[in-house]
């Protein structure tokens, strides 16, 4: 029986043309993100409602249209090395280091202007300059006040290893803040105390996904406190307060690992089509423009720009007695290999 | 024939609540035992099968790739043992609760006379509606502490136990009364026949369903995620976002294919090659209902709990989140995209999958042979995986080999072809099995053209499965989600994929718009389900 | 003759559907009985009362003297000690054709295996056969396992449901054949649920005419098909031929001339019945009807032979003779309906020839129809 090709290319078409219509409003990478003529592509691994801030008001000030891509700083900075200098991206945003410093061991940024690097600090960008700092975030204890006293409190981040710890901490493994702290670990204490310190972990800690998440359970007494980012707490104490009430930060200062301040980056792509406006996107954020969208906004994380202060609830940087860490030196796939190795992932 | 496909996330389901195995139509002397001859249609199926096998062979490659070394490294380390002990205990005390469960209901709703028989039986069906990660989210809003093992197998066993009820209680309705008669006349008390005569000639079903659950427990993401259980699913997507696709995420894949098929394996060799039909000819009558008498208020707690656990906590939490929320939540500006994407991501897939799947059902019914089996059972294997296996396959590949395609929509769309496409084979080839050949020829002789006689009679015919076969494959698409985010070019935002987002920042009363959407995108199709398993026994 | 079974008055009903009205029938022990009737004259319904399926609504079931079923009450299937073989014998397809005759046998029991072997060898079935499944078996001879099963219990009173219909025709009288064979020797009551006559008459010491809820006639099977007691148990049991005639000290005179008949006392209008063997038809030339000869003689002209291999049915056109009467009182031209006559092919007049027809024998007379 001769298998009716006429009528089955009749369907096709048909399903064909049916389906056209829905699939024109996917997001295909070159279609969302087409760009206008004078605008940017952003892949932005930071807060979504951070970089929207800082792209309506970079917008308003220089009519640069920005379009946005939203993921995680491991996937997007993945996604950018495995695309290569194909990449339709101009600027990549993230929230920790290991990532950006992924991208650029790949070879893929552009050297930075000068006048974006004189924006920020040194100790807040690294020294080659193909990326800088433009926000920061410090690792805290997080804890129950009922369940704990000062007192009670880890004096180091390397004390909640010991068997007195035993499933009175939390954290989220999985996530790229945590192995971004793990990161600083592995870089100021070296493999071995990293590994023994991960074993301990995964002997002690209850994995959550996700910090907000972790924030959440510590409020509600599931533990008795956890290792997260301190803007969690300021974000939540801002809105109504239901998953932070019950919880107090505690900042463990004098170097320790557990003091680590995280720096979140940005870099041009080489690739990029819109150099000269990706620079000024990046400028821009490291600039008065976007370190005072930190001062003001409801972001909580802190700014690092030359001059630029922080929100007034924190606590001041200078304070924080932070490790110095040198950020582009922060290997993340070490990390995940000794986070497997010790049975976290 | 009338087969019905079990929609939600699997295809061996279909063959649970079809009925019991016929000969397949009879077959024009020169095409049986001639062999496979090449023709379109022939390299049509092969192609699809071939495709269905790219999961599989990436996985046996990656291994060969990595090396013994670091493989075995990754594979024999105690967090894969955590992993298997975990696995093994969830599907250990989940299945035989949920055929406890789904065997007292089925006898409930078609054996007794327990009043309201029909809205018991399609409320037992009704949680299909309910994506599996929409119940955990329910149960973690209505008891935040429940976690670890005992808060997965309540809300698995909540989630999966009708698809145990479906093929037990079409099963139920097809028993020979004849059989129970006699066995009573034989001397055997009420309770005997049960365990002795009933329960055998469920045991087909009772293997398909539980097979079918022990594969979603396996594949299933947001579920344990939420509840906050370790499985291999959860560990390879955590792999996933930490090192892309590092050979860590592989290896883990590797050993959960390998699960996969020992389930496989167990559930062919606990079926066995017994027979389950009704031996003998003749109409069978109508099954005796039980009367309950002075148990029947009591009976009817068991189905009242079901419901109360397994519908009444979502609805509840959605309507809690949603009073909650306020109007602020129906951020309609993003739900709208969200709602369209998923429409057109549930179409797309839905057509597309079923024309794939037409090569290999047209031959399954019109030229059977073992080499057409065997590439069959190849789409049916595939089937079978994890929705994060596939994507993991998918997304290396697509990555080193066929980088055009990388992060778009055709990516996505061909994982759906993979996961889905037993599902759509099972509804085309019941369909196509309802228009053997001879009233092609009929047509034919009567002065139609071999292509008007095919448009006319078969495809008539066969639409109304196909249809079904479609619609559960959108269905699936709908409430998909591991691949979609694996997969989906990074400005997609589903249904699914939007929910997912909101509760993972625990912004629930953000996320109770999306699971509403969800749920009522999934009633038609569940309505749908439930009609044709009442048809397929002849009610 | 003890009695085995013993139904009284028993009724049974649907909502609005009486399916028995007051059934009375008496089964002697160690006979065999068959329940005949057409679809939906209850006879099912009848048996599974009896078997304890269904509990009749009023009346009295009772075994060898205890008392199986009472109004609404009744002792449970499973407590009656009573075989069943449904139709197709629903064997047990899960268990081997060992496990299904030795279902009812308890586990344990000694000598199991021996009883199951005795049990097919009652059966006439090869003891090689019981590791199969039943789907490996012929219908016929699951229909054989099916009966050793019901056997091995040695039940008071074995119940048969259709147990034939399932089987290809030639099977059907052989295995017919014996499984009479075998409940006879064995002694055991039996009774058979049946829509196929010939099954009924050729199996059955005694045969219960169902129709329409009613047990309409029991009796041996020659009194019922040579004496039925109406029109539709006639034709129920056989092809008959039923005539319009006027009653006369053991005389009537009808359309086939003057016919003995059973009844010496009646006369008057009646009915009377005849059935196809008891008419011989000779050929004769063709004037011999016009002659004036014998007044009570009845000739016909073969209008049409069918052949069926050793006999063949003849269509004859009767023709105006004397003491010709009506053929059937409705028909407008009497004459013109053909009688149905059966010849065996050996003597088989050519079509057009005249022929005489005679009856041998006495017709039966149905009893007056109350009015």
């Amino acid at each position: 029986m001769n298998f009716p090709f006429k009528s089955l290319v009749s369907v096709m078409a048909l399903g064909a043309s049916l389906t056209v219509m829905p699939l024109a409003s996917m997001a295909q990478p070159a279609q969302t993100v087409t760009p206008s003529a004078d605008g940017i592509v952003v892949y932005n691994a930071q807060h979504v409602s951070l970089t929207k801030a800082w792209a309506d008001a970079f917008t308003k000030q220089t009519g640069i249209k920005v379009t946005m891509r939203n993921g995680g700083d491991t996937e997007l900075g993945n996604q950018i090395v495995q695309e290569g200098a194909s990449s339709p991206a101009d600027v990549f945003l993230t929230e920790n280091s290991p990532a950006i410093a992924l991208v650029d061991s790949a070879g893929l940024f552009a050297p930075l202007s000068p006048e974006t690097l004189q924006e920020v600090p040194e100790n807040f960008r690294p020294g080659h300059g193909r990326w800088v700092g433009i926000a920061a975030r410090s690792t805290v204890f997080v804890y129950n006040k009922s369940k704990l006293f000062p007192a009670q409190l880890p004096k180091s981040m390397l004390d909640l290893a010991e068997p007195a710890w035993k499933g009175r901490w939390a954290a989220s493994p999985s996530g790229a803040d945590f192995q971004a702290i793990v990161s600083a670990l592995y870089e100021l204490k070296g493999e071995a105390a990293t590994l023994s310190w991960l074993q301990g972990m995964k002997k002690n800690a209850v994995p959550y996904k996700g910090n907000g998440t972790v924030l959440k359970a510590v409020n509600a007494g599931q533990v008795d406190g956890g290792i997260i980012y301190h803007y969690y707490r300021f974000g939540d104490q801002a809105r109504t307060g239901e998953n932070s009430n019950n919880t107090e930060l505690h900042y463990f200062r004098n170097q320790d690992p557990g003091a680590f301040v995280s720096l979140s980056g940005a870099g041009v792509l080489a690739s990029s089509k819109h150099a000269p406006e990706a620079q000024a996107f990046v400028k821009w954020i490291a600039g008065k423009g976007g370190q005072e969208i930190l001062r003001t906004g409801d972001a909580y994380e802190y700014a690092v720009g030359v001059g630029a202060k922080s929100h007034s609830k924190l606590v001041p940087l200078a304070e924080l007695q932070a490790p110095r860490v040198e950020p582009s030196k922060l290997n993340s796939k070490k990390v995940t290999d000794l986070m497997t190795q010790a049975g976290l992932l | 024939m009338s087969a019905v496909s079990i929609p939600a996330r699997s295809e061996i389901a279909a063959s649970l609540v079809a009925a019991p195995a016929q000969k397949p139509a009879p077959v024009a002397p020169r095409q049986r035992g001639a062999g496979w001859r090449l023709s379109w249609v022939g390299i049509a199926a092969m192609l699809v099968s071939l495709l269905a096998l790219l999961p599989l062979g990436f996985v046996l490659w990656v291994g060969v790739d990595t090396g013994w070394e670091t493989a075995s490294a990754l594979i024999f380390r105690p967090r894969v043992g955590e992993l298997l002990v975990n696995t093994a205990l969830l599907i250990i005390l989940t299945v035989p609760l949920c055929t406890a469960l789904a065997l007292a209901l089925a006898w409930l709703t078609e054996r007794s006379d327990l009043p309201g028989a029909r809205t018991w039986a399609w409320l037992a069906v009704a949680p299909l509606a309910v994506p599996a990660f929409v119940h955990s989210y329910a149960w973690m809003t209505v008891a935040p502490g429940l976690h670890g093992l005992p808060g997965a197998v309540l809300v698995s066993v909540i989630a999966y136990f009708p698809f145990l009820y479906l093929p037990l209680s079409a099963a139920m309705r097809r028993l020979d009364p004849g059989m129970e008669d006699t066995a009573a006349s034989l001397g055997l008390g009420p309770w005997a026949v049960f365990f002795r005569v009933v329960l055998p000639q469920l045991r087909l079903a009772i293997c398909g369903g539980s097979l079918l659950i022990g594969l979603h427990l396996l594949a299933e993401y947001g579920l344990f995620v939420m509840i906050r259980f370790d499985t291999f699913t959860t560990a390879i997507v955590d792999q996933f976002q930490s090192t892309y696709n590092g050979p860590a995420a592989n290896m883990l894949s590797g050993v959960l294919v390998v699960c996969c098929f020992a389930l496989l394996g167990l559930e062919s060799a606990a079926r066995g090659n017994e027979r389950y039909a009704r031996v003998g000819s003749g109409a069978a009558r109508m099954p005796f209902k039980r009367p309950l008498g002075a148990w029947s208020a009591p009976c009817q707690l068991l189905p009242l709990a079901t419901t109360a656990l397994a519908l009444g906590v979502p609805l509840f939490t959605l309507v809690r989140w949603l009073v909650a929320g306020g109007a602020g939540v129906w951020r309609l500006e993003e739900m709208g995209p969200a709602l369209v994407q998923t429409l057109g991501l549930g179409l797309a897939g839905a057509l597309l999958t079923t024309l794939a799947a037409v090569p290999m059902a047209w031959l399954s019914i019109r030229s059977p042979g073992r080499l057409q089996r065997l590439l069959e059972a190849c789409n049916y294997l595939v089937g079978s995986l994890p929705g994060v296996v596939v994507a993991l396959a998918l997304v290396t590949v697509t990555v080193r080999v066929a980088m055009p395609i990388y992060q778009t929509a055709v990516t996505v769309l061909l994982a759906y072809l993979l996961m889905f496409l037993p599902r759509a084979l099972i509804s085309l080839r019941a369909g196509i099995a309802q228009a053997p050949v001879e009233l092609e020829r009929a047509a034919r002789s009567l002065g139609r053209t071999p292509a008007q006689a095919l448009w006319s009679i078969t495809m008539r015919l066969a639409a109304p499965s196909a249809a079904a076969g479609a619609a559960l494959v959108g269905l699936g698409i709908t409430n998909e989600l591991t691949a979609t985010l694996m997969l989906a070019p990074n400005g997609t935002r589903t249904l699914a994929t939007s929910f997912w987002a909101y509760s993972s920042e625990i912004d629930y009363a953000a996320a109770a718009p999306y699971a509403l959407v969800m749920v009522l995108l999934s009633l038609p199709m569940t309505w749908l389900l439930y009609t044709q398993s009442k048809r397929s026994a002849g009610r | 003759m003890t009695t085995a079974l013993e139904l009284q008055a028993v009724c049974k009903q649907y909502g609005a559907l009486k399916v028995l009205s007051s059934i009375d029938l008496k089964v002697a022990a160690g006979s065999r009985t068959a329940i005949v009737g057409p679809s939906g004259s209850g006879k099912t319904t009848l048996l599974r009362i009896i078997a304890g399926f269904e509990v009749p609504d009023a009346g009295r079931v009772s075994l060898g003297g205890q008392l199986l079923a009472d109004g609404g009450a009744a002792i449970p299937a499973h407590k009656r000690g009573i075989g069943f073989v449904p139709q197709d014998g629903a064997l047990f397809p899960h268990l081997t054709v060992a496990d299904n005759v030795g279902f009812a046998l308890p586990r344990g029991m000694p000598g199991r295996d021996q009883r199951i072997a005795e049990l097919m060898d009652m059966v006439s079935l090869d003891t090689a056969m019981l590791k199969r499944r039943p789907h490996e078996i012929s219908g016929g001879q699951q229909q054989r396992v099916a009966l050793a099963r019901a056997l091995a219990q040695s039940p008071r009173l074995m119940l048969l449901d259709e147990p034939f219909s399932a089987l290809d025709t030639g099977l059907r009288a052989s295995t017919r054949k014996a499984v009479a064979q075998l409940l006879s020797s064995a002694g055991i009551t039996s009774i058979l649920v049946t829509h196929d006559q010939a099954e009924a008459l050729s199996f059955a010491d005694q045969v219960a005419v169902m129709r329409a809820g009613q047990l309409v006639q029991a009796g041996h099977p020659s009194e019922l098909y040579l004496r039925p007691r109406d029109v539709e148990t006639a034709s129920f049991l056989g092809e008959s031929i039923v005539l319009p005639a006027q009653l006369a000290g053991g005389w009537a005179d009808c359309a086939l001339g003057r016919v003995a008949v059973n009844d010496a006392k009646r006369s008057g209008a009646a009915q009377i019945m005849l059935r196809p063997e008891q008419l011989l038809v000779t050929e004769v030339p063709a004037d011999a009807g016009r002659a004036a000869g014998e007044p009570a003689a009845c000739f016909g002209a073969v209008t049409d032979t069918d052949f069926g291999g050793s006999v063949c049915v003849l269509s004859v056109r009767l023709l105006r003779g004397n003491g010709a009467h009506a053929l059937s009182a409705q028909a407008p031209d009497p004459l013109a309906e053909p009688l149905l006559v059966r010849s065996p092919a050996l003597q088989v007049p050519p079509v057009g020839a005249t022929v005489r027809i005679t009856v041998s024998g006495q017709a039966h007379v149905f009893a007056r129809v109350a009015p």
